[in-house]
């Protein structure tokens, strides 16, 4: 009689990769297959009168990459630079309200942690149409303006509307990992530095910061990446004054104009995953010590 | 060298008070412990004298200059905490270094003093190491060493030895001792550990609930403690309750219910009243054979503990005491003993329980 090898598996025990076959086919359906629909697409030659003409072509990428005016370089070079600034904003906006909450012993603490939430519970469709009603040239601010006899400001239709209302939508998705990181700093390292000679803003920038940058970093992923790829909220504040990738490829799409959508899609793609790659690279030597 | 003196020092938070108003002079150079069970205001203490909490009442002066409000960074203190408190994302030389470039200090003098206070802690390799890459005792020595390289006027430690395992907590001792001794820095020292408050410290202060209950040297507390608390806070007692039947020369005669027994006093009790006399375990003798001034009793329990055995005796008047002889000594459970009570090791205590 042999005894059974002690890697065998009981009968009856599958084994564990099975576990994870849910998301795998989830990813596989949702995300890949639809990666893979917008690569083929890509080079196809486009039709304004069906989704595409048969036949493979490289036109679509020449005529981003190439175009003499670099229209579509300016195109990305705005949405990139939007996309930092709301990042950036998010960055210092969230950090003092995820300090608080990682710190307060208060009685409201999970109140306020709802309260940051909140924005999240409320379709991105209806928040853009709330700043609307504040921001447009007839809105409220505008019209309390009026009221008190100033001339009314251009707070919509602009950038500055789609960067402040981008912001709002966006800082929870700042706030969580920040405030998750913050908690997991010791207090002690705090009153260690200032027993040391180090002041408040000190104590700040050489060991909170240092050390809050797992957070600070998938905080600007997260809102970096969000930012890219926003389209209603640019779309219904910009209201067709604010152009971004984003709105140039649903444009594209209404136009039939597929094939050309879907090369500018992945380029915008390409170059956003590119620039998180090297922010993860320059802020992952931040963090050599951590972890 | 610096000189630190408490004034009445208090903290209360809101309604609760944590320190009641303590007195204490440090001198230069020496080490005090702050000893008491948790929650007894030795901690509090230690932190007002960091100044990460401000006191609510009293003074804090270094060398006769008033600190009592002043942020922790402007006082010019080396802390330990209790978890070492590293920065996990700088080297042990980084963390060594950042008091010094607080201050300010040249490169070149940055790097001598850094070398010179990982040598006194015997960490020369692993300065490129980080916090997590050592073991606690290394850590515990580089939070020393990071307290000290910064030349403070006092060093403050907060039970540095409590993460440790017990062999490693002895060698620190001694370690942490004998490097205090040669750099001559003040230091205040927090610890619930009697043992270890007893080996390192020049002075041992003993609080409870807020107060300074006696301060003295390790014999002091242990052979003459002012309190029933502080007593039984250190080492085993047995405490004797009777009425004080009048004093002969410095020893005061108490009348128990198993009979008269002289014992010293830091105390003036009156004659008649009622007392309190503490004898440790090991200071009774036990003897088969009656012994002029010992008082019969019988050995009610017994228990093997290696160097020592421990004994129950009860006395003739059902007083339990506990006696702690030589294992050399035999008796047994049931034997009629006699027990002495030297004079010079019974001590009357204040007694707020009594």
């Amino acid at each position: 009689m042999t005894a059974p090898s002690p890697t065998a598996r009981p009968p009856g025990v599958r084994p564990r990769w099975l576990l994870a076959a849910p998301v795998l086919v989830t990813v596989a359906a949702l995300i890949v297959v639809p990666y893979v629909n917008i690569l083929v697409m890509s080079f196809r030659v486009p039709s304004t009168t069906k989704p595409y003409l048969p036949g493979f072509t490289f036109g679509n990428y020449t005529k981003a990459l190439a175009d003499p005016d670099f229209f579509y370089f300016e195109l990305l070079f705005d949405t990139l630079r939007l996309a930092l600034t709301i990042t950036f904003l998010c960055l210092v906006v969230a950090y003092p309200v995820a300090f608080h909450l990682a710190r307060t012993t208060s009685r409201w603490k999970g109140v306020l942690y709802a309260l940051v939430l909140s924005p999240l519970l409320v379709g991105v469709v209806i928040r853009s149409f709330g700043w609307i009603i504040l921001l447009a040239n007839n809105g409220l601010i505008n019209q309390s303006l009026k009221a008190w006899g100033m001339a009314p400001l251009p707070l919509m239709y602009n950038e500055f509307g789609v960067v402040l209302a981008l912001v709002h939508v966006f800082l929870p998705f700042m706030i969580l990992p920040l405030m998750g990181a913050i908690q997991g700093i010791d207090p002690r390292l705090e009153e260690a530095a200032r027993s040391l000679g180090a002041g408040p803003a000190k104590v700040f920038w050489r060991v909170l910061f240092p050390l809050s940058m797992p957070g600070v970093q998938s905080g600007c992923i997260l809102v970096f990446v969000l930012s890219c790829g926003a389209y209603v909220t640019p779309a219904l504040l910009g209201a067709g004054r604010v152009h971004t990738m984003t709105t140039e490829v649903i444009t594209l799409l209404d136009q039939f104009l597929w094939p050309f959508g879907a090369a500018l899609a992945l380029i915008l793609s390409v170059v956003g995953l590119a620039a998180v790659a090297i922010y993860a690279r320059l802020s992952g030597r931040l963090m050599r010590g951590l972890a | 060298m610096t000189k630190l003196k408490l004034d009445g020092l208090q903290k209360h938070y809101g309604t609760v008070a944590a320190v009641k108003g303590i007195d204490l002079d440090v001198a230069e150079g020496e080490l005090v412990s702050l000893l008491g069970p948790s929650g007894c205001g030795k901690t509090t203490t230690l932190r007002c004298v960091a100044g990460f909490e401000l006191p609510t009442g009293g003074r804090i002066t270094f060398d006769g200059n008033e600190v009592t409000m002043l942020p922790p960074e402007r006082r010019d203190i080396g802390m330990v905490f209790q978890n070492y408190a590293l920065f996990p994302h700088m080297t042990v030389r980084e963390n060594l270094r950042f008091g010094l470039e607080m201050r300010k200090v040249d490169a070149a003098s940055m790097e001598r003093r850094v070398a010179d206070v990982l040598g006194m802690v015997q960490l020369t390799s692993m300065e490129t190491r980080y916090p997590r890459q050592l073991s606690g005792g290394q850590q515990q020595r580089v939070a020393l060493a990071r307290a000290l390289v910064i030349e403070p006027k006092l060093l403050l430690l907060d039970e540095p030895l409590a993460n440790l395992d017990a062999k490693l907590r002895d060698e620190m001792r001694f370690f942490i001792r004998s490097l205090q001794k040669r750099v001559g820095i003040t230091t205040l020292y927090v610890t619930h550990d009697q043992a270890e408050a007893m080996v390192m410290s020049d002075r041992i202060v003993v609080m409870f609930d807020g107060l300074i209950h006696q301060v003295g040297g390790a014999r002091d507390i242990y052979d003459r403690p002012a309190t029933r608390q502080v007593a039984s806070f250190i080492g085993l007692s047995n405490f004797v309750t009777g009425r004080v039947a009048g004093r002969d020369g410095s020893l005061w005669r108490l009348e128990t219910s198993f009979g008269t027994i002289s014992c010293g006093a830091g105390i003036a009790p009156g004659a008649g009243s009622p007392a309190t006399a503490m004898v440790r375990p090991e200071a009774i003798d036990l003897s088969a054979a009656p012994v002029a001034g010992a008082f019969p009793g019988r050995v009610s329990e017994r228990f093997f503990l290696g160097n020592l055995v421990d004994y129950r005796i009860t006395m003739s008047d059902g007083t339990l005491l506990q006696v702690q002889q030589p294992a050399t000594a035999a008796f047994a459970p049931g034997d009629e003993v006699h027990a002495t009570l030297p004079a010079e090791r019974a001590w009357l205590v204040r007694d707020d329980a009594a």
